[in-house]
Parts: C-alpha cells; sequence; structure tokens
C-alpha cells in the first residue's frame, strides 16, 4: 500500500488584513486562521487518493498555533496528522520549514508521494515543495492539475507557461498541486465527527534531530507595509437612480474623463 | 573576484536579469555566468548582454530542465557565485528552489528590487496576495532570487562584439523523471496587457453564455475581456493568459471594468495601476467597491446590456 502525505499550512486569512491608512501598518485584530487556500487542494488530493487508490494518508504540518487546525484538517481525509508546534515558527522562512517538514516525513518513513500546494497563501514563496524534493531525495514535480499512483511511481500533467508536460516519475515524488486539480470537499457531519476520533502525533524538534542553532532562518524581514490605494469610491446609483440611467450617468462621466477615447 | 549567475530557461528573461547583475556589479571586478536554454546565436546575444561565460542548456526531450539541479550544485559548489538569479518562471521558481535546498541557502522568490547595502543584500517582494510588501535582508551567500520578466531592463551598454566564451552543459545521466508527452499550449493573439479598456468576469456569470454580455461591452468599447483566476482555471471559460492578478497577468489599461468579482487582494495586485476601476456586483458590500472609482450595485445581467447601450449613445453623441 502507497503512503501519501499533504503538507498544509495554518495561516492567517489575507482577507481579515487591514491596512491602516496612516502608517501602511498591518492591523490583524479581526484576523482568523485558515487552512492555506491551495492546501486544500493538496489535502483533496490526498483524500482521493485513499479513496479511490487505496492509498494510506496522512498529512503534517509545523508552524505557531497549529493544533487549533487539526480537527478541521482530519474531517477532509487523512488518517492522522504529524505535527511541530514551535512559537518562533512565526517568522521563518522556507529553508527552516521545509527542513522541519522533511524530518517530520522521514519520522513517518517509507512516504511514496508528499503533496504540497502550489503556494502558500500569506508567502506565496513556492519554494516548500521542491525544498522537500531536494531534502529528501525524492523527484520534484510542481505545478501538477492531473494525479495517479501507480505502482511504479506516479503520472502527472504539469502546467507550465508554454504547455503541458505529462510525466512518469519512478520512485518517491513531491508534487505541488495547481488548485484545479480538484474540487476540496466541504466535510459532512459524518466526517466531522469521525475527526474526533482520529489520532494525532505531536512532534518535538529534538526528535527530528532539528537544530535550532544550526538552522536558523537566512532572511530577516526588515519591514512589512500594507498598500494603499486611492480610489473615488462613487457609488453611481444612488437615490433609487434606476440601472438604465446609472448606467448612462457612469458612461457620461467616463466621457467627461477623457477614458472613452 | 565576485561571481554573478544567472540561470533561465527563457533567453529574453536571461538578458534582463544582466542588465540588473552589470548594474548590481558596477565598477567591481566580476564575472557573470549565464546559464539558459538556447543555440550558439542566443548565448552571443546573452554575451553582447554583459555575460562573460554562457552556459547552453537545452529543454530535455525525455525529461524535465530542473533535472540540471544537481549538475548546477557541482557547478556552484566549483565557482562559489555570490548571487544567483534565476527567471521566474514555474520551471525556474522549481529549480531555483531544489538548488537552494541543496545548496543550503537563501532563496527570495519573485523580486521586485534587489539592491546592496553595506555588504548585505536587500530585497523585495509581495506577500499576503498583493496586499503588502516585505522588504527583507540577506547576508548569507549565495543569494538565490528568482525575478520575473519584464522586471528589470537589459543592459543599455548592449555591445554585440563584446567577447565571451560559450560552452554546453550537460544533463546527468539517468533520471527518474520521464516526458511523456509535451503539448505545447496555443499562443493567443491578443495581449490583454496592451488593451486600453478591459471587461474583467468573474464567478459572478453564471453560465458561459452570459460572458456574450461581456463581449459585447468590451466590444463597443474597443477593449478586451479578462477574468479572474477561477473562471480560468476552475471553469476553463477563458484561456488562463486572460485571468489576472498575482499569479496572472498584471495590466495597467486606462479603465478597468470588473462585473461579478468580490474583489479578493490576489485578484485586485493585478489592476493596481488601472487609470479608472469600476466595478459592478450585486452584493452592496463586495470588496471590490473599495478599490473602484465608479461603481453600480446590481445584477451584472441587468448592468452590462444597459452600459452597452449607454456606451452606443454616448459614442454616437460623440461623433454627431
Ligand atoms: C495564492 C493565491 C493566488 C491567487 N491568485 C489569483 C489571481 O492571480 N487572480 C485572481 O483573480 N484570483 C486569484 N486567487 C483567488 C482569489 O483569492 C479569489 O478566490 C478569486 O479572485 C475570486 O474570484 P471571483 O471574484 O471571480 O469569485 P467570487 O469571489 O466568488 O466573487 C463573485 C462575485 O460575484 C458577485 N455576484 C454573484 N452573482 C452576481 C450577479 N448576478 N451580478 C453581479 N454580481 C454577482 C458576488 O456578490 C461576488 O462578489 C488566488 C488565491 C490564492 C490563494
Ligand atoms: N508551515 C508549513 N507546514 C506545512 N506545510 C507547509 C508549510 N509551509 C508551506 N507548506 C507547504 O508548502 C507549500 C508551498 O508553500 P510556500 O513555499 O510557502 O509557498 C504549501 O502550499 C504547503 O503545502
Amino acid at each position: 500500500m502507497k503512503k501519501v502525505v499533504a503538507c498544509y499550512k495554518w495561516v492567517i486569512d489575507e482577507a481579515d488584513i487591514r491596512v491602516e491608512e496612516k502608517d501602511h501598518s498591518l492591523n490583524f485584530e479581526r484576523a482568523k486562521y485558515k487552512i492555506s487556500e491551495y492546501d486544500r487542494n493538496a489535502i483533496e488530493a490526498g483524500a482521493l487518493l485513499n479513496e479511490e487508490k487505496g492509498c494510506e494518508f496522512l498529512a503534517v504540518t509545523c508552524g505557531p498555533n497549529v493544533e487549533a487546525s487539526l480537527k478541521d484538517v482530519l474531517s477532509r481525509g487523512p488518517a492522522s496528522i504529524s505535527y511541530v508546534n514551535e512559537e518562533w515558527l512565526a517568522d521563518v522562512d522556507s529553508s527552516v520549514t521545509s527542513k522541519i517538514l522533511a524530518g517530520i516525513i522521514k519520522k513517518i518513513g517509507n512516504v511514496d508521494l508528499v503533496i504540497c500546494g502550489e503556494g502558500s497563501s500569506d508567502d506565496y514563496s513556492q519554494q516548500v515543495g521542491p525544498r522537500l524534493a531536494a531534502l529528501l531525495g525524492y523527484a520534484s514535480v510542481t505545478f501538477v492539475n492531473k494525479l495517479d499512483i501507480t505502482e511504479e511511481g506516479i503520472k502527472v500533467e504539469r502546467k507550465l507557461e508554454d504547455g503541458v508536460e505529462v510525466l512518469e516519475v519512478k520512485g518517491p515524488a513531491v508534487v505541488t498541486v495547481l488548485p484545479d486539480i480538484n474540487k476540496p470537499r466541504i466535510p459532512s457531519l459524518k466526517q466531522i465527527l469521525a475527526a474526533k476520533k482520529k489520532p494525532t502525533e505531536k512532534i518535538s524538534l529534538k526528535e527530528i534531530g532539528f537544530d535550532i542553532n544550526a538552522s536558523q532562518p537566512k532572511l530577516k524581514t526588515l519591514s512589512i507595509s500594507g498598500t494603499v490605494m486611492e480610489r473615488k469610491n462613487m457609488q453611481i446609483n444612488t437615490d433609487g437612480l434606476s440601472i438604465k440611467d446609472a448606467a448612462l450617468k457612469l458612461v457620461k462621466q467616463l466621457n467627461a474623463d477623457g477614458s472613452l477615447a | 573576484m565576485t561571481k554573478f549567475w544567472i540561470i533561465s530557461d527563457v533567453a529574453e528573461t536571461s538578458y534582463e536579469l544582466l542588465g540588473k547583475a552589470r548594474e548590481l556589479l558596477g565598477d567591481q571586478e566580476g564575472i557573470i555566468t549565464v546559464y539558459l536554454i538556447g543555440n550558439e546565436t542566443t548565448g552571443q546575444e546573452a554575451i553582447g548582454y554583459g555575460a562573460d561565460l554562457v552556459k547552453l542548456m537545452e529543454l530535455p526531450p525525455d525529461t524535465t530542465w530542473e533535472q540540471y539541479a544537481p549538475v548546477l550544485v557541482q557547478e556552484a559548489q566549483a565557482s562559489q557565485p555570490e548571487m544567483i538569479l534565476v527567471g521566474a518562471t514555474r520551471r525556474g521558481k522549481d529549480l531555483a528552489a531544489q538548488l537552494a535546498a541543496l545548496l543550503d541557502s537563501p532563496c527570495v522568490t519573485e523580486c521586485k528590487s534587489i539592491e546592496y547595502d553595506d555588504g548585505k543584500v536587500i530585497l523585495k517582494r509581495i506577500i499576503y496576495g498583493g496586499l503588502a510588501e516585505k522588504i527583507i535582508e540577506c547576508c548569507q551567500f549565495p543569494v538565490i532570487a528568482t525575478v520575473a520578466s519584464r522586471t528589470f531592463e537589459k543592459w543599455t551598454a548592449k555591445d554585440a562584439s563584446r567577447e565571451g566564451t560559450i560552452e554546453k552543459l550537460d544533463l546527468p545521466a539517468g533520471v527518474n523523471v520521464q516526458v511523456v508527452e509535451r503539448r505545447s499550449k496555443p499562443q493567443e493573439v491578443v495581449n490583454i496587457k496592451d488593451a486600453s479598456i478591459v471587461v474583467g468576469v468573474g464567478r459572478g456569470f453564471s453560465e458561459q453564455d452570459e460572458l456574450k454580455m461581456a463581449e459585447e461591452l468590451a466590444k463597443v468599447l474597443g477593449g478586451e475581456v479578462a477574468c479572474s483566476r477561477p473562471i480560468a482555471e476552475d471553469l476553463h471559460w477563458l484561456p488562463e493568459d486572460r485571468y489576472i492578478g498575482i499569479s496572472g497577468q498584471i495590466i495597467k489599461p486606462n479603465v478597468y471594468i470588473a462585473a461579478g468579482i468580490s474583489g479578493q487582494v490576489q485578484h485586485v495586485y493585478g489592476i493596481r495601476d488601472a487609470k479608472t476601476i469600476i466595478a459592478i456586483d450585486k452584493n452592496e458590500n463586495a470588496p471590490i467597491f473599495q478599490v473602484a472609482d465608479y461603481y453600480i450595485v446590481g445584477d451584472l445581467k441587468e448592468v452590462l446590456p444597459a452600459l452597452t447601450e449607454a456606451v452606443k449613445e454616448v459614442k454616437a453623441a460623440n461623433k454627431g
């Protein structure tokens, strides 16, 4: 039986972040966490390989506060989750993240296929997948929108700027998946209840032989500044103006602005 | 001696990266090596644009380009480059990240700027889907950075008679990734980046047939139809070269009209520099209104045809 692992990141929902107009700082007061958008597709891909091909399917994650994610993720298909939960992971770079994930995956052992999202919703560095492949000595196949697993390995289609590459990979691989590979499920009540009984494993850095001093982030954040746009924000159809009249008013306005030429 | 590397599967991007590398090098003595897919002619062109040494790669017929990673690692260990700039195509980003892991190096994806400051490298990139810009410091070498095409300018001191060396770079044998087939994508004839008026369609359209309303409006305005990512990637209603946003096209039209697009940051990033933004959405709280100059709250099925008629009317009046 093939063993499949999905990597997901627990991120701040960027739609909840507000940019302060006065100094362009970011306000996280209302921010909630979510499963990084495209990691839902990675989890779904693993769940489908479990349901359709009988693969064993697990999930892994690392970060600060990841314990809050476990129930939600378990209801989406994995049999268990192995995770590292550490405060200092709040501002680390892809080199640190990939080393920790590689450590967890090695500890799980005999993993045939690792599935990542195309990029994380917050950083969107698109690095962790291929870095993991390099660290594990697995083949790296990115931007995949069709995935099948066979006895020998995997068969995939990847979407690139100039077209599609259909590939066969022998041996273990890390793939990163595009959002169009599948439609992530909305967990049913049964799946949500079943999730409560599934095991999770909290792993310490020591257990995976991760040395904090030897593996500090290589990049330092100097500043983060939000972008604000100055726009007119003018609603055209106010005061009961009909759509037809509003349309005409808008087009006349554009004409006056010289935008129709 | 400072050594710079440039790696790109698209030759044109390597010329732009050469421009940046030449600028960063300034009067310092240095050697710039370019790894690119191409032939002698492309290699000579790269030398004209500032390369000292060119190593020609191929798009291997039977495996992926990223299989060059272990070869490049050996080369990097031997020549110790200080900075490696990689063209940020999908292949380029994959290769760069593998290289970074194998060399245990920092890597910054899709940089918007790269400068030296007192021996450190300062890089800028976009995070949170386009909501914010992050300034990053890096003082560990080699620094690997990927850069999208058209981010930097080619070297202005281009000299076709510059001299340099061109070599071939061999792939390792016995790889475990096999190409079964490559299907090239039909090239789109229109470039939405050049259109002065763009009508963007989103998931507010419930059927593909409804796109006709957007096409009609674009037609009377002399513009083009573009879309949000799900319209291209999930629904396949429009080609992928037409989706706008952080992972798609960045456009700077005179007028952008968003219809049935909620206005998530990732989409809005692609229209930041539009001169005028117009939004149509039936949800009065749609975030797109916060980034619009003018907006109409309403059903696009009603608003789009009304706009088309209004444009016809106003244009006719302009003529007459
Ligand atoms: C890493 C990452 C990168 C991404 N990159 C991009 C990118 O480059 N480009 C991009 O576009 N997206 C991108 N996305 C996706 C993005 O987050 C949004 O999911 C997407 O932009 C939403 O598309 P939409 O506005 O068409 O759909 P929705 O968010 O579903 O919005 C549809 C809107 O239509 C309105 N509507 C419905 N019916 C009607 C009607 N009859 N009349 C008028 N209005 C109606 C609704 O009120 C709603 O506001 C990215 C996401 C991630 C995580
Ligand atoms: N902290 C993390 N924990 C688990 N998986 C992660 C983490 N960070 C990134 N990933 C995975 O790597 C992919 C790419 O992330 P990134 O390189 O940050 O764009 C994500 O879609 C996840 O699948």
